[in-house]
């Protein structure tokens, strides 16, 4: 018999303890972004008031990961719901979270008007640069030479164009008044959880918080420990990480 | 009745004393999925695959492949394996 340890994992309050391990693929960053969020609703004590979104793509393996209310979406469909939740119950601090072809491909639309309107909510994009869940298809945000399922010769910018830039095109049409927009890494975990706070105490107080999270997909990028987090340091590179919008700077101007 | 979080139990492996006895290293090897980011991540390079699993399952993680341990020599105990695991499958308890 295998042992039976005397301490417990170090889960938060907002994650399920129940359901065991995760459903993501081995080392998949989106287990490391939901567990620093639970840790942030916990810290914030929003357990109360946070309603939990998941998109179509491998962020709907997180339909039960989050001990607060979740609702499972249509593809790139999370931020309506999600601002139609808070909305009709003002005070509740909405979080859409999804993918890069979920909030960039499908789900553009609904992002923009969304930034554009500042509706009460934080939008969480874990960008791994291509379609995870369908078998690593080319994605808006797939690098330039990047070899995927559709670009088995690496991404040709010539032919496709540039890749987007969620957290540039966010900042550069969402309301200055009250947005928090920011690009974050997986690879810096202090630094993602900061940005996660600062995102969603802008929630929490009213404002709307746009987050983009460099995240990793081991599986489709086929690659090892040490390729896949050199593989995120080339993305660190190619997207600037920073906070673009903060309501900290609003005060200083 | 749901299940709280004390009802869980846990299996796995425990390194006592690590970082000259300032913390016990704990990994839960139902949570372990081998991604080995921690190896990767480890400052000073002190954690490694078990090269030659116990019989008795707790050095298997959830998907039957080897899980990490750490060097008790090197181990400073700082805590990167417990936030980088996507997982949450290890815990550095500081004394
Ligand atoms: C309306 C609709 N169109 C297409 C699909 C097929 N589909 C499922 S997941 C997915 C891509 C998801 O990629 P992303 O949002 O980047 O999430 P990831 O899996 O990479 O986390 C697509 C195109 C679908 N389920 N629904
Ligand atoms: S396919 Fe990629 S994004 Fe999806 S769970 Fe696996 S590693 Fe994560
Ligand atoms: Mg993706």
């Amino acid at each position: 018999m295998a042992n039976v340890l005397e301490v417990k994992p170090d889960l938060a309050q907002a994650q399920c303890a129940e359901v065991g391990a995760s459903k993501f693929c081995p080392g998949c960053g989106h287990g490391t972004i939901l567990k620093t969020l639970a840790q942030v609703i916990d810290e914030l004590n929003l357990n109360e008031r946070a309603v939990f979104g998941c998109d179509i793509g491998c962020s709907l393996l997180s339909w039960n990961y989050m001990n607060i209310d979740t609702v499972q979406t249509h593809h790139g469909r999370t931020t309506p719901v999600i601002y139609g939740v808070t909305r009709a119950n003002p005070g509740t601090v909405g979080i859409a979270y999804m993918g890069d072809g979920g909030g960039l491909a499908i789900g553009s639309q609904h992002l923009v008007n969304a930034s554009v309107r500042g509706e009460n909510m934080l939008i969480l994009l874990a960008n791994n640069t291509n379609y995870g869940m369908t078998g690593g298809q080319m994605s808006p945000t797939t690098m330039p030479g990047q070899v995927t399922e559709t670009t088995p010769y690496g991404r040709d910018c010539s032919i496709t164009g540039k890749p987007a830039k969620g957290a540039e095109m966010i900042a550069a049409i969402a309301d200055p008044e009250k947005s928090y927009v920011a690009r974050s890494t997986m690879g810096n975990v202090r630094g993602l959880k900061k940005v996660l706070k600062a995102a969603l105490e802008n929630v929490a107080n009213g404002g709307f918080s746009f987050v983009e999270v460099l995240s990793v997909c081991p599986n489709n990028w086929r690659t090892n420990n040490i390729k896949t987090l050199e593989r995120l340091k080339e993305m660190e590179e190619f997207f600037e990480v920073k906070e673009f919008i903060t309501p900290a700077k609003k005060e200083e101007v | 009745m749901t299940m709280t979080k004390e009802d869980i139990k846990y299996t796995g492996i425990k390194v006592e004393n690590v970082a000259k006895g300032k913390a016990d290293w704990y990994l839960f090897n139902k949570l372990c999925k081998s991604c080995y980011l921690c190896v990767a991540k480890c400052p000073v390079k002190c954690l490694h695959p078990i090269e030659e699993p116990n019989k008795d399952n707790s050095e298997l993680g959830l998907f039957e492949t080897p899980v990490v341990k750490p060097d008790l020599e090197k181990c400073i105990g700082c805590g990167t394996c417990q936030m980088t695991c996507p997982d949450c499958a290890i815990k550095v308890q500081r004394k």
